[in-house]
């Protein structure tokens, strides 16, 4: 289902044709490795460059262009994978079979993200880049304000200590405030021409037409080659990190982090992702129904993996005092799962868990754009259809033998003031 | 069934009022792998005033009944647990109170009619006792805490709180922990038994799926059910017109204040195709006004007054609405200057017809956009429907909008001795 078109060395156009849906998704993404130096650039450039380009001058022009495109939808944002550090513009317009004067919307909104990226002013505007350096700081500083957000990033950060995930997706405050306009603008220019860059088309939609677009709108620049940055796990320390920090809640929250070792191109991936499920990954699961259902101790409680880096995390919010019990009951629910305690009822209905959310991916445009991307990055090379049999074939014993490698590495409680 | 087919789309739905009372939506959705059934009722959170039909007097209920009903559906009279019968057939089960409904829902993407077999079983088999009602505290305190230190929530209540007076939807949906601990199974009963009469309840379902069999398991597993011959009455305090407060402030520990602001809607008390038409109107006006594409929105970003964290909403509802703007800003009191010298000063000048001309576009795309979501369809088409609202009546209103009618909206709506402000500040 995915056509992979090479525009050159760097640039790829990915087109997954879908009819069901009445939108067409368009998206492209720059990758650069997680790096101390750039990561601040890489949070800040992306909106810098969505104020203006040479076919709309400022960010009301763009605004205006998107209505005339019956309201089409652009942004500028900045995610992380493993090592990516992805510069990510995502749109999505109506399909040009519903315009009601036969306007090529999908082609309009792709002439305006190639100029947002490849076309942009011959510098930035000194007024436009104060603003949106100053928000940027404030980005980073609002990770406090969702309390359940900020203690699995809080996690995340300790458990990544000395690896480069440590580095924060939206950049460091400090280093924000000291970049210049002319200093963005030497980074822009060197890395829109030495970063590989995937562009994404999935609805419907002429590609042959837009991949002659893309062509025409880079076709004066010249590339340096580059490559997809290299994953690598994270690595298990000898001692538990234990950490509290205490801020005004009345909720606390609890996070734990495990590391179990495992790459998404691993035989165990598929048992790690099952064993997730069963232990913490929705209604169905062990956290679910005893922290919360059976003992009532948490409003909400699961678990999720990452793929790249191989760590799995616990999260719940909790009543301050109820923060030993809770902590032993997920212990002992990990401990049933590596003896493999676990009935038939979860085993299977955990598989049927993960195949329903594999199954609505294809109702999803941004869920198949990112479900294509993430296997890129991650290095799978597999398709929604091989999850689904890898998740079919898994055993129990395959379940037993992932959960085996997870071991606790960092234990986060975010904690009230007023305790005594 | 009836079948009506949206002219703009080709989307067809079919309807049929069974005689248990019950209204049933079938909308079939080629090539979608997911399929997905809400199952409703016409009762939120600020139905806790009210008569049964056939009663005389008023039955009053403590705050967050409904939202602890709702939680309580879960349990089952033989002890089994609901989501381990949704899990077996991969059904993703969930359950949601608003201020005005209480809904049931699963999305699967196989064994859809075993799915949808067990959420009309458990919906329409209420069981609970005195232990398994106080087990729920707990878990419902914690959920009340959870929003205590939920800025956003804390800063939208806030903001209902200064515009009404009286009106129920300024209290939490949960309710209060001194409120929740009033509730017990007799009371869970009485509101079970009015609010979940299949008369006041609807079933929509949607995905790639064969309408007759679907109608076929829909009817069989309906219970017997006596439909009200009159309506359930709901009693709500009279509210004057007049907003409660103008400002309200909270510290919580954010890194940014956030505002809320907004102004109250007293053209209200009528549903059906009339509040359609002002639902598309204020969404066409609104966008003009506050729109990303908009003067003010530029203006007050160019000044660092606010960030991309900038929304708004009209909130149409028979007995109440508002509109409302909310966002970050270090200066929330000079967002509010700015914004209402704005509509004062376009109050004097007038709209601009091109923005209208725009927008109307911007409305369109949002309403093809609306098919795509099945789940966000069925949402909203039952939300409207307890509105007398039919969806498929959009294209027909929309289409007959005129710049006039936006002009005299604006008159109407944006008066700045209604308009209110929330802040949350940093500690």
């Amino acid at each position: 289902m995915l056509k992979v078109i090479n525009i050159n060395d760097n640039i790829v156009l990915n087109y997954i044709p879908m009819e069901k849906l009445k939108t067409t998704s368009v998206s492209l993404y720059i990758h650069r490795e997680l790096n101390r130096e750039e990561a601040s650039y890489n949070a800040l450039l992306p909106h810098v460059l969505k104020r203006g380009c040479k076919i709309c001058g400022t960010s009301e022009e763009i605004e205006h262009y998107l209505e005339n495109l019956y309201g089409a939808v652009f942004s500028a944002g900045i995610a992380k994978r493993g090592n990516d550090h992805l510069l990510c513009f995502d749109g999505e317009t109506i399909t040009d079979k519903y315009a009601p004067d036969g306007e090529q919307l999908t082609g309009g909104l792709l002439k305006l993200m190639l100029s947002v990226v490849f076309d942009g002013l011959d510098e930035f505007d000194e007024e436009s880049f104060l603003q949106e350096r100053a928000n940027s700081v404030t980005k980073i500083n609002n990770i406090i304000n969702d309390k359940r957000i900020y203690a699995n990033y809080r996690c995340q950060e300790e458990m990544a200590k000395g690896d480069k995930y440590e580095i924060p997706r939206l950049g460091y405050a400090d280093k924000m405030k000291k970049i210049t306009r002319e200093e963005l603008y030497g980074y822009y220019r060197k890395i829109i021409v030495g970063s590989p860059i995937d562009i994404y088309v999935c609805g419907e939609a002429d590609i042959n037409e837009l991949e002659a677009q893309i062509r025409s709108f880079v076709s004066h620049l010249e590339f340096t080659p580059a490559s997809l940055p290299e994953n690598n796990i994270l690595k298990s320390s000898s001692h538990v990190k234990n950490i509290t920090e205490r801020l005004n809640v009345t909720q606390g929250k609890l996070s734990m982090g495990f590391l179990t070792g495992i790459k998404p191109t691993d035989h165990d991936y598929f048992g790690l992702l099952v064993g997730n499920a069963i232990f913490g990954g929705g209604a169905q699961s062990k956290l679910f129904n005893n922290v919360r259902e059976k003992l009532s101790l948490a409003y909400y409680a699961g678990s999720f993996t990452d793929k790249y880096k191989g760590f799995l995390m616990v999260n719940a919010g909790i009543e301050f005092k109820n923060f030993e019990t809770a902590y032993k009951e997920i212990m002992v629910q990990l401990e049933e799962m590596k003896k493999g305690n676990i009935t038939e009822l979860e085993f299977n209905s955990s598989k049927e868990f993960l195949i329903n959310s594999l199954n609505s991916t294809y109702d999803s445009q941004q869920g198949l754009i990112s479900f294509f991307l993430n296997e890129k990055i991650g290095r799978t090379g597999r398709n929604i259809e091989d999850y689904k049999k890898g998740i079919t074939a898994v055993t129990v014993q395959d379940v037993v033998d992932a959960m085996k490698k997870a071991e606790l590495n960092t234990v986060y409680f975010l904690a009230g003031k007023e305790e005594e | 069934m009836e079948k009506i087919t949206d002219k703009l789309t080709g989307e067809s739905l079919y309807y049929k009022k069974h005689e248990s009372g019950l209204s049933v939506y079938i909308m079939p959705r080629k090539g979608y792998s997911s399929s997905y059934a809400i199952f409703g009722t016409k009762y939120g959170s600020v139905d806790s005033e009210f008569v049964v039909p056939g009663e005389n007097e008023i039955t009053k209920v403590p705050d967050g009944i409904a939202h602890y009903l709702e939680h309580k559906m879960f349990d089952q009279p033989d002890g089994s647990n609901v989501f381990d019968k949704f899990s077996k057939y991969g059904g993703e089960a969930n359950a949601f109170t608003s201020f005005n409904m209480t809904a049931y829902l699963f999305s699967a993407t196989g064994h859809f009619y075993e799915n949808l077999e067990t959420l009309m079983d458990y919906v329409q088999s209420p069981y609970f006792t005195a232990e398994s009602v106080q087990k729920e505290q707990g878990i419902i305190g914690q959920e009340i805490r959870m929003y205590d230190d939920n800025a956003p929530w804390r800063l939208f209540f806030n903001f209902l709180g200064l515009l009404y007076h009286n009106n129920p939807v300024k209290i939490d949906i949960a309710g209060t922990v001194e409120s929740i601990a009033k509730i017990d199974e007799k009371l869970l009963y009485k509101c079970y038994n009015t609010f979940y009469n299949l008369s006041n309840m609807t079933l929509f379902v949607t995905g790639d799926l064969d309408v007759e069999k679907t109608l076929e398991v829909i009817e069989k597993n309906i219970k017997d059910n006596k439909p009200f011959t009159e309506e359930i009455k709901r009693i709500y305090p009279d509210e004057p017109k007049t907003v409660a407060g103008k400002f309200k402030e909270q510290s919580i520990s954010v890194a940014t204040p956030m505002f809320m602001i907004g102004w109250k809607d007293n053209d209200v008390g009528y549903s059906g195709k009339k509040l359609l038409k002002k639902a598309i109107e204020m969404d066409i006006l609104t966008e003009m006004l506050f729109g990303k594409g908009s003067k003010l929105y530029n203006e007050l970003y160019k000044e660092g007054l606010i960030t991309q964290n900038f929304s708004f909403e009209y909130a149409p509802q028979t007995d109440y609405a508002y509109t409302e703007v909310d966002g970050e800003s270090k200066n929330p009191r000079a967002v509010y200057d700015k914004i209402t010298s704005y509509i004062d000063t376009l109050l004097k000048t007038g709209l601009s017809r091109d923005d209208f001309e725009r927008i109307k576009k911007v409305t369109w795309g949002d309403y093809i956009r609306s098919y795509n979501n099945i789940e966000g369809y069925a949402h909203n088409f039952l939300t409207m429907s307890f509105m007398n609202i039919n969806y498929f009546d959009y294209f027909d209103e929309y289409s007959a909008i005129t710049f006039e009618d936006i002009e005299k909206r604006f008159c109407q709506q944006f008066n700045n001795d209604m308009c209110v402000m929330s802040v949350i500040k940093p500690e």
